[in-house]
């Protein structure tokens, strides 16, 4: 009896003392219940064991100015230890209101490090509880209850005070709870936010959360098929993501490479291989080569990966540019032949090559997709209709893309 | 359709929610590294110079025999 108490007054004292002396480290690991430290742990079963730890915070001042704080805390940790995560989760996010309301009070940013691991554990505690109560047949709703509270935590962040540079750490932790739910469109409000308001200034954000926001920042432009603008938002994750996180810098590139290819820009061999990104290899391939029954059978190979992370229309549309660079060899090679004549294609050739490429189409379809390449600048050149023959403008007649991206 | 059939489908349209196969790690609070020299890595992934002349790769040399067959039939 007497080692749980102790425990447990140990606990309420670090708590007082963190916050008498601004000691936020300290402070921060009395709510990391992820970590499954050996002291938090041991506090849960002491609690579970004296049963009683609200008499212990109401025997001293020091304690019970605390009380809203500490009583709900104690429960999440209790039912935590014993795996009832549903309760674990409306206890923390007590703990958590509880905390917010104290937090305001306080001037200064001093406890910023401690409010964001509380945004973190608040979400993967609803996850978890989540999970439980899909296990039980039940409508998983804490990790969309999690994110209303950390919308309440991001307007307690966004004024003009020192504290406005923990808005961005809760913007990705609404990021991750959005994407995992599936609500996406509700990112659009805190973006604004962060982008438009007078308050904040990117740049003075801490760099971790910068990389963090412009990667799911790109990811939804990716979605948006806004090509320009994911690239220069994942490019900016990759440049400053810390290189030694290999997996960070895998999910950019898996979704930057879609994006570069379909501004004419190809990864490198290395590059997919170092970071294990080897579905595109054969999309790259069918770029360089021109080769249309090379992209197909890489878009079925890898159908169900690339319809997951949704970058399937977008590898899908890199067609029209395989089409280009095919017309493009085929000109090269009539070129070698007889230079002369090589300005004039003959849809009748692009109908064998096709048809070597396992694509059966006839003169009308052939004739479509050369108007749509000439209507989209990828093809200089006009089209001789009764002769059936695609005339190449003389000059550029393969615009290049130099990193725009297809006229849409 | 049986109810328990409906059921473990709802549960795996539930279970499919709680999925981002993409969420990025967490960086450590005190997690620091240095930034990367600027343009020198990021410029050596890329390659733009790959739409060129050259019809001598394996992929061409077949393009070019299979158009300078003289098949049979269109």
């Amino acid at each position: 009896m007497g080692e749980a108490h102790r425990r447990i007054t140990d606990y309420l004292n670090k708590f007082s003392d963190a916050v008498s002396y601004q000691d936020v480290a300290s402070l921060a690991q009395l709510f990391s219940f992820s970590s499954n430290s050996p002291s938090l742990l041991s506090l849960a079963d002491a609690l579970n064991y004296f049963q009683d730890a609200n008499r212990l915070i109401k025997q001293s001042d020091k304690f019970s100015q605390f009380g809203e704080i500490l009583a709900p805390i104690f429960r999440s940790l209790q039912s935590y230890r014993l795996g009832n995560l549903v309760d674990s989760y409306h206890a923390f996010e007590k703990f958590a209101n509880a905390f917010i309301q104290e937090f305001r009070n306080w001037e200064s940013a001093w406890a910023l490090e401690a409010l964001y691991v509380i945004a973190y554990e608040i979400r993967v505690l609803a996850e978890r509880a989540d999970r439980e109560l899909a296990s039980n047949g039940k409508s998983p709703e804490k990790l969309k209850g999690a994110g209303s509270f950390l919308m309440k935590v991001f307007g307690v962040l966004a004024g003009k005070g020192p504290k406005r540079v923990g808005a961005l750490y809760v913007t990705c932790q609404l990021f991750k709870i959005y994407f995992k739910l599936g609500t996406v469109h509700l990112c659009r409000s805190v973006i604004r936010s962060i982008e438009t308001a007078r308050i904040f200034d990117f740049e003075e954000f801490p760099r971790r959360d910068k990389v963090t926001y412009m990667y799911y920042t790109g990811r939804l432009e990716v979605f948006n098929e806004n090509f320009p603008a994911a690239e220069h938002k994942l490019s900016y994750a990759l440049t400053h993501c810390n290189p030694l996180r290999e997996a960070n810098i895998r999910m950019i590139l898996k979704y930057l490479i879609p994006v570069k290819l379909s501004l004419g820009i190809l990864p490198k061999a290395w590059l997919l291989e170092k970071y294990n990104l080897l579905e595109y290899s054969n999309v790259v391939q069918a770029l360089k080569r021109g080769d249309l029954r090379l992209l197909r059978h890489a878009l079925q190979e890898h159908e169900d990966q690339f319809l997951r992370s949704g970058v399937y229309l977008v590898l899908e549309k890199l067609e029209l540019q395989v089409y280009q660079r095919l017309v493009k060899k085929i000109y090269f090679i009539q070129k070698q032949k007889d230079p002369s004549k090589a300005h004039q294609l003959k849809l009748d050739v692009i109908v064998k090559a096709l048809k070597w490429l396992e694509m059966d189409m006839d003169l009308d379809e052939v004739e479509c997709i050369m108007t749509i390449l000439i209507y989209k600048n990828l093809v200089k050149g006009y089209f001789a209709h009764k002769s059936k023959v695609v005339v190449l403008s003389k000059q550029d007649p393969f615009p290049k893309l130099n990193g725009k991206p297809v006229n849409s | 359709m049986t109810t328990e059939q409906t059921k473990s489908s709802t549960e795996d349209v539930k279970m499919d929610l709680f999925e981002d196969d993409d969420e990025f790690e967490e960086f450590d609070i005190e997690e620091e590294w240095a930034d990367k020299e600027e343009g020198k890595e990021v410029t050596q992934q890329w390659e733009d110079d790959w739409d060129d002349d050259d019809v001598t790769d394996d992929f061409s040399l077949q393009l070019r025999r299979e158009l300078e067959n003289n098949t049979s039939k269109n």
